[in-house]
């Protein structure tokens, strides 16, 4: 079934290499980055594992910290669309979050006390269940359309702008927010950690000597609009939502399928969906996490379905944002497809042949028109979006 | 587009499976039972409605569950329980198959059990496994590959929201012909973090039934257990419930919202004080029915209401509403064993931040 | 207790291997794949049960590759950890 595309009318990003789009677009073309041991927690780990924290965002206490990276990015996103709060009450507005911190009972002090005998008081988890993500923005900005946490672990942002498509087709509503959130603790820090996924150094995706990913933390929006709303206002589209599939290995909990036929099932969905020709899609913002198994089954899945066509990973720059490191991806894709260009991939020194295709090296020009990305996550799922350069029509 | 409603699978305090329900539906009897907290420090039990998962055997050998947690095993037996009710063999490999779940809270229990395994030993020995099992999507990973169902895999939670939040997806995917068939459940897990927060939140071990249409008084009981539906589009149906004509989401219901023609209005009411007036205030002058006194209070609790709507339009009567003889609604509760009287039911639930879910059942 | 002996009750508890005995378990069956069917989840679980009941740390997974044949290499380098500490 074809599906049509859906405007991107905004977007904003917050993530370690910058606090908006701008910001971080320029980091990201110009090469830098800045992995450093965790500053807002410890741990009793002989090594300390790099992170990239975003720097300088104190949100107020009240609400989790991803609640607030999602609403700094909803801001972005709501100012850049030109949605002001008036026009907002006078159509029905839908909210898709990503997340995985954002919804989880969890919290160790709590946890500490209780098994301690010291009767804890509610204050730490009625913060959480004050928190919930999506419901947070619906409630800060009185939308009153469809509202969902998606927690499908590291793909969630990539499926929460997927849905927020089919919600605009369908007719569920006229504007939908669409991104994903989380925020680095100690408790993801220690778990990851443990899985022995992480890397000791900065990570290095694709290269021969990746040893594992690096956590971050982002918030990442995009607001996808009717074309009813959007002729309304004359508005114009800064990139198209072109199609989206998702699919499950069905394989293990913690390990991609070796074949990565979920993959491979998730990108045939998605170029199915939007009569896309493979031939024609510019660049893949791959997942990309520098685990030595994830970037394994990405390239031999690349090169089969779509040989040749130049990839990158952008978790050198913001390192792996969990349930925001779809939507964040899916604006960089947007955003670099908006350029005409596309960052080097950075962490990326030397090719592993064992890999059947290497990343972009360079920042690189194109002049192509529609662009692919991808998440793997655990549990086996996999989700891709296509994104299409924006315009009038 | 119409989805019908193939197949139930339903695990509570009431036991496993649709005729456990029934049963319990026409009997009206489920006890709540103590609920002991052992790692609270103190001496602390809490009154609850359990479920028990040990059927799970009659469909998978223990040795495929030993990693499986609690909260994924509530899960695997609804879905189980779903697609034998529905007559699709397990074993058929199902690639155009669905996964869609609804948990308020997830897989606390394991989320818990990762905490101390570090709290306990040390950072360096934080458990792997159990960090695996608290990730939210754990217990769709493993109906996934239990089932080999490679189709698309979603799970929603956001508290008293997430059951017809994620039921919207489910049938998005069929309408637009991403899968043929969607496996959808909800799920919650009585952990003891969530008896303990509910000790301290609520804080009454003594209720000895839940009056869910009585407001003004607090008489929620927590209850787990598992909820799931094989859906279909209506063109593939055969036989099945009933047909789901429309999910609807949003904030700040009004009373004349309520659909037309509508005969009976089944009511997420459990008993939360804080709730009461809310579901009395959009009940009113409806026919109503309620049945969270059969499993409890528990953010998944409307796909309960729906299996049981199902199963009244299957069988074309109403079921009494358990703990309703104490009633102070603006309405009129149907009597159980009677016809329905018309074919459309509904299902109310009420969340957070005036959100509300209503979700249209007809017979068709 | 012997160190294979404390090795195998410690595999069923921490594992959940509760179809198995100590004594359904071969010294020389390898632990991965075929014989006990571990996989790569247990592989890192393993890592954080050698640590918390031996006090021993493996480092990395090249390490404990050798360690994680069989019950019996694992028993000898436990045992040879120990010995040189």
């Amino acid at each position: 079934m074809t599906s049509a595309p859906v405007a991107i009318t905004g977007m904003g990003c917050i993530c370690a290499a910058g606090i908006n789009l701008n910001d971080t677009m320029a980091a990201l073309f110009s090469g830098c980055r800045a992995p450093a041991p965790p500053v807002s927690f410890t741990c009793s780990h002989l090594i300390n594992y790099p992170v990239f924290e975003v720097q300088g965002f104190t949100p107020p206490p009240d609400l989790l910290r991803t609640c607030s990276l999602g609403l700094h990015a909803a801001r972005e996103a709501l100012a850049d669309a030109g949605l002001d709060r008036e026009f907002l009450d006078s159509i029905r507005v839908g909210v898709s979050v990503g997340t995985t911190v954002g919804s989880a009972m969890s919290n160790e002090t709590f946890c500490r006390e209780l098994r301690f005998g010291q009767q804890p008081d509610m204050t730490m988890l009625e913060r959480i269940q004050r928190s919930n993500p999506a419901a947070v923005i619906a409630r800060e900005f009185g939308f009153n359309g469809p509202c969902q946490t998606i927690v499908n672990a590291c793909s969630s942002g990539t499926d929460a702008v997927g849905l927020a498509a089919s919600w605009i087709r369908s007719g569920i509503c006229d504007v939908a927010l669409a991104g994903g959130a989380d925020e680095l603790g100690r408790i993801t820090y220690i778990g990851f950690i443990a899985l022995q996924i992480t890397d000791d150094s900065p990570c290095k995706p694709f290269d021969l000597n990746r040893k594992g990913l690096n956590l971050g933390e982002a918030g990442a929006m995009m607001v996808l609009e009717s074309e009813q709303v959007r002729a309304m206002r004359n508005k114009r589209a800064r990139s198209f939502l072109l199609g989206y599939g998702s699919a499950c290995d069905a394989y293990h909990l913690t390990a991609p399928k070796p074949d990565g036929a979920g993959l491979k099932s998730a990108i045939a969905e998605a170029l199915a969906c939007s009569n896309t020709d493979p031939g024609a899609v510019a660049f893949v913002n791959a997942h990309g996490t520098g685990t030595p198994d994830n970037d394994r089954v990405e390239t031999q899945v690349l090169a089969e379905l779509l040989p040749g066509v130049p990839f990158l990973s952008t978790k050198g720059y913001t390192g792996h944002t969990l349930g925001a490191a779809g939507a964040i991806e899916a604006v960089f894709t947007a955003a670099c497809l908006e350029r005409g260009e596309i960052p080097a991939s950075i962490g990326f020194s030397t090719a592993d042949p064992a890999l059947r295709g290497n990343p972009l090296t360079r920042n690189t020009t194109f002049s192509g028109t529609i662009a692919l990305s991808e998440s793997l996550a655990f549990g086996g799922n996999n989700s891709v979006v296509i994104l299409g350069k924006g315009g009038v029509t | 587009m119409q989805i019908a409603v193939q197949g139930i699978g339903v695990v509570g305090c009431f036991g496993a499976g649709v005729a456990k329900m029934r049963q319990a539906l026409l009997t009206g009897a489920v006890s709540p039972a103590a609920f002991d907290l052992p790692g609270c420090g103190t001496p602390l039990a809490i009154s609850a409605f359990r479920a028990d998962t040990s059927s799970l055997a009659d469909f998978v050998p223990l040795k495929a569950l030993r990693r499986i947690d609690n909260f994924s095993r509530l899960g695997l037996l609804g879905a189980y329980l779903a697609l034998q009710d529905a007559g699709v063999p397990a074993a058929e490999k199902q690639e155009r198959l669905g996964v869609v779940i609804a948990s308020g809270y997830g897989a606390t229990g394991s989320t818990f059990a990762f905490l101390d395994s570090f709290i306990n030993d040390g950072d360096i020995c934080a458990s792997p496994t159990y960090f695996a099992n608290s990730v939210h999507n754990s217990a769709a990973a493993y109906i996934s590959i239990m089932l080999g169902a490679t189709g698309p895999s979603s799970t929603v939670s956001q508290f008293h929201h997430s059951v017809p939040s994620a039921l919207q997806t489910a049938c998005l995917w069929l309408a637009e012909g991403r899968v043929d068939r969607v496996l959808f459940g909800a799920i919650e897990e009585l952990s003891e973090l969530i008896g303990y927060a509910w000790h301290r939140q609520r804080g009454r071990a003594d209720i000895p039934e839940m009056t869910p249409l009585l407001t003004g008084a607090e008489s929620a009981i927590p209850g787990e257990g598992a909820a799931f539906l094989l859906l279909t589009r209506r063109e593939e149906s055969q036989g099945g419930y009933c047909l789901l004509d429309r999910v609807i989401t949003g904030r700040h219901l009004k009373p004349g919202f309520l659909p037309s023609p509508l005969d009976l209005l089944v009511l997420g009411a459990d008993g939360r004080i804080e709730k009461g007036g809310d579901y009395a205030k959009l009940a009113k002058k409806a026919t109503v029915a309620c049945f969270t006194s059969l499993y409890g209070s528990m953010p998944g609790s409307p796909a309960f209401d729906i299996a049981i709507a199902a199963l009244m339009l299957k069988e074309g009567k109403t079921f009494d509403s358990p703990g309703s003889a104490v009633c102070d609604f603006p309405a009129t509760v149907a009597t159980g064993g009677e016809s329905l009287k018309g074919c459309c039911v509904s299902c109310l639930s009420l969340s957070d931040d005036d959100g509300f879910g209503l979700i249209n059942l007809s017979k068709g | 207790m012997n160190t294979k002996e404390k090795l195998k009750k410690i595999l069923i508890e921490d594992l959940n291997l509760e179809e198995l005995t100590p004594e359904d378990i071969d010294d020389n069956a390898p632990l991965f794949g075929e014989g006990l069917g571990l996989d790569s989840l247990d592989a890192v679980e393993l890592v954080v049960i050698i640590q918390k009941h031996f006090g021993i740390e493996i480092k990395n997974m090249e390490e404990g590759r050798e360690a994680f044949r069989s019950v019996e290499a694992l028993a000898a380098y436990v045992d040879q950890r120990l010995a040189t500490t």
